[in-house]
């Protein structure tokens, strides 16, 4: 496991990816523990529909048919806890991996080898490409496992697609925490930008629809390229997964240049 | 290239920070298998020189190569070439001595392991153990092996004494020896001036970013202040030690002489000869004492 950065990496987060995939099995094992009831229960449904449009589109998207099995995870997973989580860990990651290093003072021995800059950015990237692509794998197996012993009848390759839109705007908020923490060496300042970021883009996407002034806007949230086109029903738009990873590229671009370019800290 | 001689050469080299001071115009030319020290107080420029060197910080105004390679166009080579010990040495902490050592040389494109095991005996180092539990010493020693485990052509090692005990740095300074035998070079900062008279070949004194003066050992211990501190069996006169060439500060207290002396300690050790001598104590100079050495002497220069 010590063979390059990308694997030495790995080897670092073993036990935070432990710890994450636990936590990913069990928010889906629940979520769908609980779905039976809510299909017999249809009250529940339309009890929840009853709410205010603003109320739920914020923590829910716009809820159509809640007692579907698409419908059910669209509302109480994927539209708020997933992308959240995996934001949260992507960002964590690309903040920690090149501001990380330089603030616990190991980047002056790690570079002092025949390595160069951008070589460096490339593998940690890679390394969270990796760790967050596992995540996202555990958590569609959970739920695809769970789903077939509940009976939800769902779609496997689109249960895919949901998690793979989502792992794309993980990696492009961690890419912004990459790039952040590659310009200005500071985990914090990192964490802090990309975090802002993350909230806005969900705040954004949730109420445009709600708001008139605000609705031109909504195509400038990442996450409505994440989940509007539905891909748990539609499957990937690929317009919208094609802007999910260019917002990645460029911003890998952006760490790699910064990187470059400025002085390292002591 | 005419600079391909040197290992190392500078010319007008110049890192200035926002408010901090770097350094300022750092003229260097370090030859092939030679030691070269760096001398000066914590805060004089001497890890900047070093991070500027390994392309960590871009300069300001001037140029470097080493090798005769560019360090900012081909950095890569040169650190291919180079050892490098960190000042204030930070490694992967969760991670054993051994697991550290694999790592940079699979960067490295691989290492002879058997020297590895070789270098951890002969600094005592135990490369089972975690790193996070080891002392600042111990660190220090991981922190050399693996300068020192590619056989590097070049070795940068900022302040490398630091943490070792007595018995280890005679150790170091073997292996310095080593390095200078086989022709390798070796450039080392220091603060300590014992340390540099005892391994290097020159020596350059820098002080608040600037070159103060690049000189051959022999030269630099020949201007060197020392403070002595003479115990006599009976008390002494001062006259008779006041007149002696380099001799300086004379003041007797009874049987206790002291006084600074510059250069060689002969016709001093020999007019105390006359009398009983009980001990002889000699006070290593500081940074400082060693400034002021060269500062007098540029001033009689100039008079």
């Amino acid at each position: 496991m010590l063979r390059n950065i990308v694997l030495k990496t790995l080897r670092d987060r073993r036990r935070s990816l432990l710890l994450w995939g636990l936590g990913l099995v069990a928010l889906a094992a629940m979520m769908i523990a609980f779905y039976p009831v809510i299909r017999e229960a249809t009250f529940i449904s339309e009890y929840l529909e009853s709410f205010p449009e603003e109320f739920m589109a914020l923590f829910a998207g716009e809820i159509t048919d809640y007692a579907s099995p698409e419908g059910y995870l669209n509302g109480e997973l994927f539209f708020l806890m997933y992308p959240l989580l995996m934001m949260v860990f992507a960002i964590g990651f690309g903040s920690g991996a090149i501001a990380g290093e330089e603030e616990s003072r190991t980047l002056d021995l790690l570079l002092s080898n025949p390595l160069n800059r951008w070589r460096l950015v490339l593998e940690k990237f890679t390394a969270m490409i990796v760790c967050t692509l596992m995540l996202t794998i555990v958590f569609w197996a959970t739920l695809a496992i769970g789903g077939a012993i509940i009976d939800m009848g769902l779609n496997l390759l689109r249960l895919a697609a949901v998690c793979f839109s989502g792992f794309l705007l993980a990696i492009a908020y961690g890419s912004v925490a990459l790039a952040v923490g590659c310009a200005r060496g500071k985990r914090g300042v990192s964490i802090g930008v990309a975090g802002a970021l993350g909230v806005y883009g969900y705040m954004l996407n949730a109420l445009a629809p709600l708001i008139d002034w605000l609705e031109p806007f909504q195509v400038a949230s990442p996450f409505y390229y994440y989940i509007d086109a539905n891909p748990l029903s539609k499957g990937l738009d690929p317009v919208h997964t094609a802007v999910l990873i260019g917002i990645s590229v460029v911003f890998l671009g952006i760490a790699i240049v910064t990187f470059e370019r400025r002085d390292l800290a002591v | 290239m005419t600079d391909n001689d040197h290992i190392i050469h500078t010319e007008g080299l110049t890192k200035l920070y926002g408010k901090q001071r770097g350094i300022l115009d750092i003229d260097l030319d370090i030859e092939r298998g030679e030691v070269f020290g760096y001398l000066g107080p914590n805060g004089a420029g001497k890890t900047t020189t070093i991070r500027t060197l390994l392309h960590f910080l871009f300069p300001t105004r001037g140029r470097a190569s080493i090798f005769g390679l560019d360090i900012r166009q081909r950095s890569l080579e040169t650190r291919r070439r180079i050892g490098y010990l960190p000042g204030e040495l930070e490694v992967y902490d969760n991670l054993t001595g051994a697991e550290l050592l694999e790592f940079l040389s699979h960067l490295r494109g691989g290492v002879d392991w058997q020297y590895v095991k070789e270098l951890a005996a002969r600094l005592d180092y135990d490369l089972s153990q975690r790193i996070k539990t080891l002392s600042h010493g111990n660190r220090q020693k991981v922190g050399l092996i693996q300068a020192f485990m590619n056989k590097p052509e070049l070795l940068i090692l900022d302040e490398p004494t630091i943490g070792l005990d007595p018995l280890m740095q005679q150790e170091f300074y073997r292996l310095i020896g080593e390095v200078k035998a086989e022709g390798r070079t070796v450039f080392l900062s220091s603060h300590i001036m014992p340390e540099v008279e005892r391994v290097c070949d020159r020596v350059a004194i820098i002080r608040e970013g600037r070159l103060i003066a690049v000189e051959d050992i022999d030269v630099l211990k020949a201007r060197a202040i020392r403070r002595l501190e003479i115990h006599f069996a009976t008390p002494v006169s001062p006259e008779q030690f006041s007149n002696i060439a380099g001799v300086r500060d004379v003041q007797v207290h009874d049987d206790v002489l002291t006084c600074t002396v510059a250069g060689e300690l002969d016709s001093l050790v020999k007019a105390a000869a006359q009398y009983q001598v009980v001990n002889v104590i000699s006070h290593e100079p500081s940074m400082e004492e060693i400034f002021l050495a060269y500062y007098n002497q540029e001033g009689d220069g100039a008079a």
